[in-house]
């Protein structure tokens, strides 16, 4: 006796599994195609990362299997001298360095966002810094604010100044040197987003404002910057997380001195562990500096969104 | 077939996947196995330090069939460098010791070889510099190269300003010579001498000819040398120590141009200016004498550093790489490197002479003399706070000598800091 299995027409159970079906490989074309950016994250970002907050309560020197010690490390921050220095430092660079970038960046771009000739070549001039080698700004800069010869002290000398700075080699002045060379070299990037920003602007809003009588400032003022408040939002955000991870500019410039006057977190977290080996301690000062930049970026956002609630 | 279709494209999918993660992930792993015949060595710059090519050289003569692969790092990143790749469990079979302080935290984990038996037959020959390397009796690199620190001075600049040749100086007659050799202004001012930014021109100075301790917390044993360095700077007979840095002036060119009519420096330079003056970028008669004292008619006491070889503990060659740090440090080494102009830990007498036949070397008394100072004391002592302790001082002294601080105020902070932020 042979049996035929019956064959009923397809039931809801058959359409529930071969939409799971479908949705799980449709999943899959999705993974597989965030799946190389995902990896190359998880590699040098991820794991490092997750790493650097478990060693955090740990002492490594990079070789021997990590000896755990709780909140030791926490606790040495608390009292490390180093550790206040730097956090001010980074604090004190991250004031200068945002507010006058931002300010520096949107001038510009006010300035060269006209139908004039030659502007092309002005707005590659203000962009050139941000494409030139880093370490050449640092050399060349540095040498620019020697205070006996450099053309910066001289210059102010033509103007009357009989007291010039020391710049870099002045505790008091190091970080405002510092502070400028950054705001020249990173203003060229934040304009083109800027630039953008102001063409996205619809004309017909200056020219209502411009009927109703408003003048070029209070254009600017009620027409211009609530335009560009998403822009500036986003400026702000990258700004502020790259003045407090500076490292590069700050190593070739003044590696951190005279003194300890320009010792920034990001340096102290690269000294305490690749020089003096404390992987461990390393990575706690690196959790304070992520967690800085989190609240501060954070708090931007909650701002941010506040603002948008009418 | 439908189902068998899907089946198998499902397959190649899950193969392709699988392929793209072996890729990702053999891309970071350890390379192929080693050649047995290939010795690998980590050097800093290797095209202005000679000594390296001359060693390479020497060994693969001396091994038939043997080649040296040098891995060549920036000299200023050299320990980050090396301490990063140990960390990532490199197997570079050679590592070059640049000081003793990166010595003390390579030994002291353990990534380096015990090299003892190597070490102790060489040192009845008259191996120099191996107590830096000692720890409770073992041995974990060979020096093979022993530099210390002399006055290296223009023969010209000193007849042409009428000062006889630094013999049997104190600090304070090496001061008003410095007023007497400077001459011309603005970018053309001739200085009397040149110190370079590094804390041990004034630090190391004052430990070596003052018995003192750097690791010690207290600093009064700098004083005298602070005051002579800041007193020459402020007469103008050094270039300054804030031009110096916003510079980034080189001492090598700074001497090798004449802008300087001394110089004090370790011995690694007579290498670079035989090489300098040979390939006719220098012009300048120079010879060394030795480093001024702070007394006249005593001892002369100075510093040096020894650099060593040490075999890695993941080497891939490692009897190779024992059998190079033997051979470096060795007598057959040694020759090698006298060739170029560079000072062996192995010392002898025939060696010394081989020194100082060489062409383009200053042959006067004074320099021979020069060559046999009473006392090197080491740079910096080995220890675990070394490192801590180095950062301290350099940043103190950064501040002393731009004005920032009195000698009084840098010295009370440095004892200070080391106190509480690098204690014993």
């Amino acid at each position: 006796m042979t049996t035929t299995a019956p064959t009923s027409p397809p039931t809801a159970a058959d359409h529930a599994a071969r939409r799971r079906r479908r949705n799980r490989r449709a999943a899959l074309v999705g993974w597989s195609f965030i799946l190389p950016n995902f990896l190359g994250f998880a590699l040098v970002t991820l794991v490092p990362v997750l790493a650097a907050a478990v060693l955090a309560f740990a002492e490594w020197d990079s070789y021997n299997p990590p000896r755990w010690v709780g909140l030791d490390n926490f606790t040495r921050m608390l009292a490390d001298q180093n550790v206040r220095v730097a956090l001010t430092n980074t604090l004190y660079y991250a004031a200068g360095h945002i507010p006058l970038t931002l300010v520096a960046a949107l001038g510009l771009a006010l300035v060269l966002n006209r139908r004039t000739r030659g502007v092309g070549f002005f707005r590659t001039a203000a962009f050139f810094p941000y494409v030139t080698s880093l370490v050449a700004v640092a050399v060349v800069w540095n040498a620019l604010f020697d205070p006996n010869s450099g053309p910066v002290n001289q210059f102010l000398g033509a103007l009357g100044v009989t007291d010039p700075p020391g710049w870099t080699t002045s505790t008091t002045w190091s970080m405002p040197a510092v502070i400028l060379t950054s705001v020249w070299r990173d203003m060229g990037y934040y304009m083109v987003l800027y630039l953008a920003g102001l063409q996205a602007i619809p004309a017909e809003y200056h020219e209502a404002a411009r009927v109703d009588g408003a003048n070029r400032w209070q254009r600017f003022l009620h027409v211009t910057l609530p335009c560009l408040r998403p822009t500036t939002f986003f400026v702000l955000v990258m700004l502020t997380i790259q003045s407090f991870k500076v490292l590069d500019l700050i190593v070739v410039m003044t590696d951190g001195g005279p003194g300890r006057s320009t010792l920034v977190l990001a340096q102290l977290v690269y000294r305490v562990g690749i020089r003096e080996g404390e992987f461990g301690y390393s990575s706690a000062i690196s959790l304070l500096l992520f967690a800085l930049v989190l609240v501060v970026t954070a708090a931007q956002f909650r701002l941010n969104q506040r603002r948008h609630i009418p | 077939m439908i189902p068998n279709r899907r089946a198998g494209s499902r397959a190649r999918r899950w193969a392709g996947l699988a392929a793209a993660l072996s890729l990702a992930v053999t891309g970071c792993g350890p390379g192929a196995a080693a050649d047995p015949n290939t010795l690998t060595v980590s050097v800093w710059n290797l095209a202005s330090t000679p000594e390296f090519q001359a060693l390479f050289d020497a060994f693969e003569q001396a091994n038939p069939g043997v080649t040296v692969k040098p891995v060549d790092i920036v000299a200023a990143d050299y320990p980050e460098k090396v301490t990063t790749m140990l960390a990532g469990g490199d197997r570079t079979d050679v590592i070059t010791m640049k000081n003793v302080t990166d010595y003390a935290r390579h030994s002291s984990r353990g990534q380096l070889q015990d090299v003892t038996d190597l070490v102790e037959p060489l040192e009845p020959q008259g191996l120099q510099g191996l107590e830096a390397f000692e720890s409770e009796g073992r041995y974990f690199a060979a020096p093979y190269r022993q530099d210390f620190w002399v006055l290296y001075y223009n023969k010209t600049l000193f007849q042409q300003a009428g000062v006889p040749a630094p013999e049997n100086w104190t600090w304070a007659e090496y001061a008003d010579a410095a007023k007497k050799l400077t001459t011309g202004s603005g970018g053309d001012k001739t200085f009397g001498a040149y110190h370079h930014v590094w804390r041990s021109v004034v630090q190391a100075i004052a430990a070596a000819q003052n018995d003192g301790d750097q690791l010690s917390g207290d600093y009064g044993f700098f004083t005298e040398q602070y005051t002579t360095a800041l007193r020459m700077q402020q007469d103008g007979s050094v270039l300054d120590y804030g031009a110096i840095t916003t510079q980034q002036a080189d001492y090598r060119s700074t001497f090798e141009r004449a802008r300087t009519a001394m110089m004090p420096m370790g011995t690694w330079y007579t290498s670079s200016i035989i090489k300098a003056k040979r390939e006719g970028d220098s012009q300048v008669d120079w010879a060394i004498a030795p480093l001024p004292q702070r007394a006249e008619g005593g001892e002369v006491a100075t510093f040096g550093s020894p650099t060593a070889f040490a075999a890695n503990r993941n080497a891939d060659n490692s009897d190779l790489a024992r059998e190079f740090v033997a051979f470096a440090a060795g007598e057959e080494g040694a020759k090698a490197i006298t060739k170029v102009g560079v000072v062996p830990a192995l010392r002898s007498e025939a060696l010394t002479d081989a020194y100082f036949q060489l062409d383009g070397m200053a042959k006067d008394e004074l320099s021979t003399a020069a060559f046999r100072p009473d006392h090197v004391a080491l740079e910096m002592p080995v220890s675990k706070r070394s490192s801590a302790v180095d950062t301290i001082l350099k940043e103190e002294h950064e501040l002393i000598m731009v004005g920032e601080k009195s000698v009084a105020d840098g010295i009370r902070d440095m004892g200070e800091r080391v106190r509480t932020e690098a204690p014993e």
